[in-house]
C-alpha cells in the first residue's frame, strides 16, 4: 500500500514465534514509520507440563527434549540436573564432562545454522540494494546458493556427530540420567570426537567464520580490539564475521533492537571437581559459564527462588505471578482469553530484584556474555570482558546480539576440546542413585538461545508438579500484571519500518532473539483496522 | 520435478532439524539437484509474506499442483474441537490440513506425532492432539480410516521421534523420482523398506542378547550386556532401521548405551510414562520380561533363554568394547 495519511498508525502481529511454546504472532503499532508498541502472541499449545503430572519421576528426560527439537539436548541437560538435585545423586567427574561436551556440541551446531539459515538471509533483502556491501552479502548469504550458506548449514552437523558418539543420536536422545550418563566411551570414541571437532574448526570456524586461528579471535577484549581485528589483514576482513561486522553497521543493525537492558544467565557447564554432589545451593559456585543477573548496570547473584511466572495476559485461567514450584498451567479457549485481555500461550517470566521490583530479563548469548563480564569469579569460571565492553561503548542492538552469538562459537570450541582431554577412560560414568519418593529439584542450563530451566516436585514416587521456563518464554513472553513488556516486545520499540509490505526490520529483531519459529507479521492500519500487509518471518525450533 | 509443501502443526521441529543432518543427499542438494521443488517450508522457505501466503492458499485452492504434502507434528483439535490451540495464518491448522490434504497427490506424516499422535496425546492429552490417520495404534486419526490422497494412497507415515534424516530424504526422493509405486506400506502405513527389520537388527549388543547377558546398570559397564532385560530396551520389539542406517553417521541410542524407547511404534511412549516404567523393564512374576521379542512365545522363549544362559562363554560376561 502507499501511505498517504500523515502520521499513519499501524499494528503488526508476529504469529508463530517459537515452536517451543507454539506459534507466535506479533502485533506492533507503528507511528511515523517507527514501532511504538508491541504484543507477542504465541499461537500453539501442547501442554507438556500438564501431561507430566502424575508420571514417572524420570518422564521429563523423555518428554522435555521433545518440547523443542533444536534445543532438545539442552532440555535433557537441565531435566537431568533437576532430578539430580531432587534425588541427591552423586556424579562421577566423567559424567559432568560428557554432559558439558554434549551441551556445547548442540550449541556449536546451532550457531551456524541459525546465522546462515535464519538470520543472514534477511541481509540480502532488496532494501539494502544500494549498500556498498550488498553484492557481497548476496554472494555469501543468499538462501541455498550463497557461498557460505550450504557450507555453514551442512558443516554445522559435525558437532552433533560428536553428540551422537556420546548420546547415540541428535536430536532427541535421553542419554543423561540421574547419577551420570548412559554411555561409556572407548578410546576410539574419544579420538574420533577430536577429529570431527577439528574438522569443524578448520572447515568452518577458522576458514569461514573467522579467517584466523580461533585463539587470535579470543584475544579480543574490547570493541576497539574488534575494529583493529577487522582491519588486521585481508583474511579477517573478508571472513564471514569480518564482513558481517562491516556490513551490519553499514545497514544500521547497530541502531535498534535493544531489549530491556536487564539480562539473565542461568549459566551452564560445571567444573567437574565442584559439582559431584549436585545441589541447588552449590550450583552458581560450580558453574563454568556463569549465572547472574545484570540489571541497572549492576551484577546480582542469580537466585532461582526470585523467578516468577505471570499469566495475566496468557491463555490460562485467572491471573497470578507464581514461583514455578507453585506454578499452574490451566489452559482456556483463546477466544475467551481475548475477551479478558489475554493474547498469548506464553507465560511472562519475571525476576524479583530488590529495589527494582518484578523485572523482565533478556536471555540468550548477549545476556550470557554480559554476565561473563562480571570480574568477580572463581578460578574455573569464565571471565570475558569483550561483549560488556561493546555494550558500554556501542550499546545493545541487533548487531551486538548477533556478535555475542558468533563469539561463542570460538569459546565453546575451546572449552569442549579441553573437556574431551579431561575424560578418564578408566573411571566411571554413572553412580546408581537411590530414588527417594519425594523431593524438589531445580535444573538449568543455557540453550543456544538462552536460559532454560525445570522445576520439579516429586511426591509418592511420581511427579506432582513440573514447570519448564524456556528462553523463548523469557524473550517473547507477553506483558505482565504491571503492563511491563516482554523483552522482545521492548526490542521492537523504536524499530524503523521502511516498507510496510516488507517490514524486514521486524524480521531482523525477531531473528536476532532467535525466535525459533515461523513468525507471521500482520500489519494493520491503526485507525481503520484494515490489514495493510502480511509478512512471514521464517524460523526453526 | 515434484512439488513439496511442508507445514508444522503441533510440532517441536525435531524432524526438520533432523533432516538438516542428512548428508546423502543434503537437504539443500535434495532441493537443488534432485528435482524437488520446495513450495514452502517454515524454516527453509525463501518466499516471505504475501508471496508465501499466496503459495499456500494456491495449493489449498487447487490452483497450484501439490505433489507432496509433508506434515510434522500432531493435529491439535482443542479446545472443544475448535483447533484454536494451533493457529496458522489466522486460521486453525486443522482447516489448512484438511484442505491441503484433499489437494495433494501424496501426504507424508513425518515423525511420530504426525503419524500416530505421539507424546502430546499422552493422558490427559491437553491439546486434544491426534495423528493424521492414526490415534496411537487405532486407525482413524484426524483424516479418518478410509481417507486416501489423490494418488490413491493413505498417509505415508515416517515415524520416529524424530525420524532419521535418511528415512525422510529417501522417501521424498522415491516419490520425486517416480518410485512412489514401490513404497510398500505396513499395517501402520510405514514404508516396509525401512520399518520391517528391528532396532535390534545390527545392534552391537546382539552378542550379549544371544547369551542372555543383561546390562545391570547404566554408565559403568554399558559396554557389556544387553539393555533389554533390566533397562527396558524395546529394540527387539521395535521396527526401525536405527542400527542399519546409523544416526549422525556415527552411532545409535542402543550402541551408546541408551535403551530403545520404541519411538517408531504407534504405542510410543509405552505405558504412557507411568511411575515405575521409565528405563525399567516391566516383568511378570518379577523375572520374566512382560514384552518379549516380537513373535516369540513365552514358553519356548524361556526355554531358549535358559539354555543360552548356561552356554554363555566367559567373554559374553565381560567388557567386550574395552577402553
Amino acid at each position: 500500500m502507499t501511505v498517504t495519511e500523515p502520521k499513519p498508525t499501524i499494528d503488526l502481529s508476529v504469529s508463530p514465534l517459537g515452536r517451543v511454546e507454539g506459534d507466535l504472532d506479533l502485533r506492533v503499532t507503528i507511528n511515523d514509520g517507527v514501532v511504538t508498541e508491541a504484543w507477542t502472541e504465541a499461537a500453539m499449545f501442547r501442554g507438556f507440563e500438564i501431561i507430566l503430572r502424575g508420571k514417572d519421576p524420570q518422564a521429563g528426560l523423555i518428554m522435555t527434549p521433545r518440547i523443542c527439537g533444536i534445543c532438545g539436548g539442552s532440555h535433557l541437560t537441565k531435566a537431568c540436573y533437576a532430578l539430580d538435585t531432587a534425588w541427591g545423586t552423586t556424579l562421577p567427574p566423567n559424567a559432568i564432562l560428557v554432559r558439558n561436551i554434549a551441551q556445547a556440541c548442540e550449541t556449536m551446531q546451532s550457531i551456524p545454522r541459525w546465522f546462515y539459515a535464519l538470520f543472514a538471509i534477511d541481509l540480502v533483502n532488496k532494501k539494502y540494494a544500494r549498500a556498498q556491501g550488498y553484492d557481497e552479502a548476496v554472494r555469501r548469504f543468499a538462501p541455498f546458493v550463497g557461498t557460505s550458506y550450504e557450507h555453514g548449514v551442512v558443516t554445522a552437523g559435525k558437532p552433533v556427530e560428536v553428540y551422537a558418539i556420546f548420546g547415540g543420536q541428535w536430536p532427541h536422545s535421553s542419554f543423561m540420567i540421574p547419577g551420570g550418563v548412559m554411555c561409556a566411551p572407548t578410546l576410539t570414541d574419544i579420538t574420533r570426537s577430536v577429529a570431527i571437532l577439528d574438522f569443524w574448526r578448520q572447515e568452518w570456524l577458522e576458514s569461514r567464520l573467522l579467517g584466523c586461528a580461533y585463539e587470535r579471535w579470543l584475544e579480543n577484549r574490547t570493541w576497539e580490539d574488534i575494529l583493529e581485528w577487522v582491519d588486521e589483514n585481508q583474511a579477517q576482513r573478508d571472513s564471514d564475521l569480518g564482513f558481517f561486522i562491516r556490513y551490519a553497521r553499514e545497514i544500521g543493525l547497530d541502531a535498534y533492537g535493544a531489549g530491556p537492558g536487564h539480562y539473565l544467565a542461568m549459566g551452564t557447564f560445571f567444573e567437574p571437581s565442584q559439582y559431584t554432589t549436585p545441589t541447588i545451593e552449590r550450583r552458581n559456585h560450580a558453574l563454568i559459564s556463569r549465572s547472574g543477573v545484570f540489571a541497572d548496570g549492576r551484577d546480582h547473584e542469580f537466585d532461582h527462588t526470585l523467578v516468577r511466572e505471570d499469566h495475566t495476559h496468557s491463555f490460562f485461567r485467572g491471573s497470578a505471578s507464581l514461583h514455578p514450584w507453585e506454578g499452574v498451567t490451566d489452559p482456556i479457549d483463546p477466544e475467551d482469553g481475548r475477551r479478558q485481555g489475554k493474547y498469548t500461550w506464553a507465560k511472562a517470566p519475571r525476576y524479583e530484584i530488590p529495589g527494582l521490583g518484578s523485572v523482565p530479563l533478556e536471555v540468550g548469548p548477549l545476556a550470557r556474555q554480559m554476565v561473563a563480564g562480571n570480574p568477580e569469579r572463581q578460578a574455573w569460571q569464565d571471565h570475558d570482558p569483550l561483549i560488556r565492553d561493546c555494550h558500554e561503548k556501542i550499546g545493545p542492538s541487533i548487531f551486538l546480539r548477533v556478535l555475542a552469538r558468533l563469539h561463542e562459537a570460538a569459546k565453546y570450541y575451546r572449552l569442549t576440546r579441553g573437556w574431551i582431554d579431561q575424560i578418564d577412560l578408566h573411571d566411571r560414568y554413572y553412580l546408581k542413585p537411590t530414588e527417594p519418593e519425594s523431593g524438589k529439584g531445580f535444573g538449568a542450563t543455557e540453550a543456544a538461545r538462552g536460559a532454560l530451566a525445570d522445576w520439579i516436585v516429586l511426591e509418592g514416587g511420581r511427579i506432582a508438579n513440573y514447570q519448564v521456563i524456556t528462553p523463548t518464554a523469557w524473550n517473547i513472553g507477553p506483558k505482565d500484571v504491571n503492563e511491563n513488556r516482554g523483552p522482545m516486545e521492548t526490542g521492537f520499540i523504536g524499530a524503523p519500518v521502511a516498507d510496510l509490505h516488507d517490514p524486514i526490520e521486524l524480521g531482523h529483531v525477531a531473528r536476532s532473539f532467535d525466535s525459533c519459529i515461523v513468525c507471521t507479521v500482520h500489519a494493520y492500519d491503526g485507525r481503520s483496522g484494515r490489514e495493510l500487509s502480511r509478512f512471514t518471518v521464517n524460523g526453526m525450533g | 520435478m515434484a512439488t513439496l509443501l511442508w507445514l508444522q502443526a503441533g510440532a517441536c521441529s525435531g524432524n526438520t532439524i533432523s533432516l538438516l543432518n542428512a548428508e546423502e543427499p543434503t537437504v539443500i542438494d535434495l532441493l537443488t539437484d534432485f528435482g524437488v521443488e520446495l513450495i514452502w517450508h517454515p524454516s527453509l522457505g525463501v518466499e516471505l509474506g504475501e508471496a508465501a501466503q499466496k503459495l499456500i492458499y494456491d495449493c489449498a485452492n487447487g490452483e497450484r499442483p501439490l505433489d507432496i504434502l509433508v506434515i510434522e507434528g500432531t493435529v491439535i483439535r482443542g479446545p472443544n474441537g475448535t483447533g484454536r490451540m494451533d493457529m496458522f495464518c489466522g486460521r486453525p491448522m486443522t482447516d489448512w490440513i484438511r484442505e491441503l490434504a484433499a489437494q495433494a497427490s501424496i501426504v507424508v506424516g513425518v515423525g511420530d506425532c504426525a503419524a500416530f499422535g505421539g507424546l502430546p496425546t499422552v493422558d490427559p492429552n491437553p491439546s486434544d492432539s491426534t495423528g493424521l490417520q492414526f490415534h496411537r495404534d487405532v486407525k482413524g486419526g484426524f483424516l479418518g480410516a478410509d481417507w486416501k490422497s489423490k494418488a490413491g494412497l493413505p498417509v505415508v507415515n515416517i515415524p520416529g521421534c524424530p525420524a532419521h534424516p535418511d528415512w525422510i530424504s529417501q522417501v521424498v526422493m522415491a516419490v520425486a523420482t517416480g518410485r512412489a509405486g514401490d513404497l510398500a506400506l505396513d499395517e501402520y502405513q510405514r514404508p516396509s523398506t525401512l520399518f520391517t527389520t528391528f532396532t535390534h537388527s545390527g545392534c552391537t549388543r546382539n552378542v550379549f542378547f544371544e547369551y542372555k547377558q543383561a546390562t545391570m546398570e547404566f554408565g559403568q559397564g554399558t559396554r557389556t550386556g544387553c539393555l533389554f532385560y533390566e533397562l527396558n530396551c524395546r529394540g527387539p520389539m521395535t521396527h526401525s532401521s536405527c542400527n542399519r542406517i546409523l544416526w549422525n553417521r556415527q552411532s545409535s541410542k542402543t550402541r551408546a548405551g541408551m535403551p530403545c524407547l520404541g519411538c517408531t511404534e504407534p504405542q510410543f511412549p509405552f505405558d504412557d510414562l507411568a511411575p515405575g516404567t521409565v528405563f525399567k523393564t516391566q516383568k511378570v512374576s518379577g523375572v520374566i520380561p512382560r514384552d518379549l521379542p516380537t513373535g516369540a512365545d513365552a514358553l519356548t522363549y524361556l526355554a531358549a533363554a535358559a539354555a543360552a544362559r548356561i552356554s554363555a562363554p566367559q567373554w559374553a560376561k565381560e567388557d567386550m568394547f574395552v577402553v
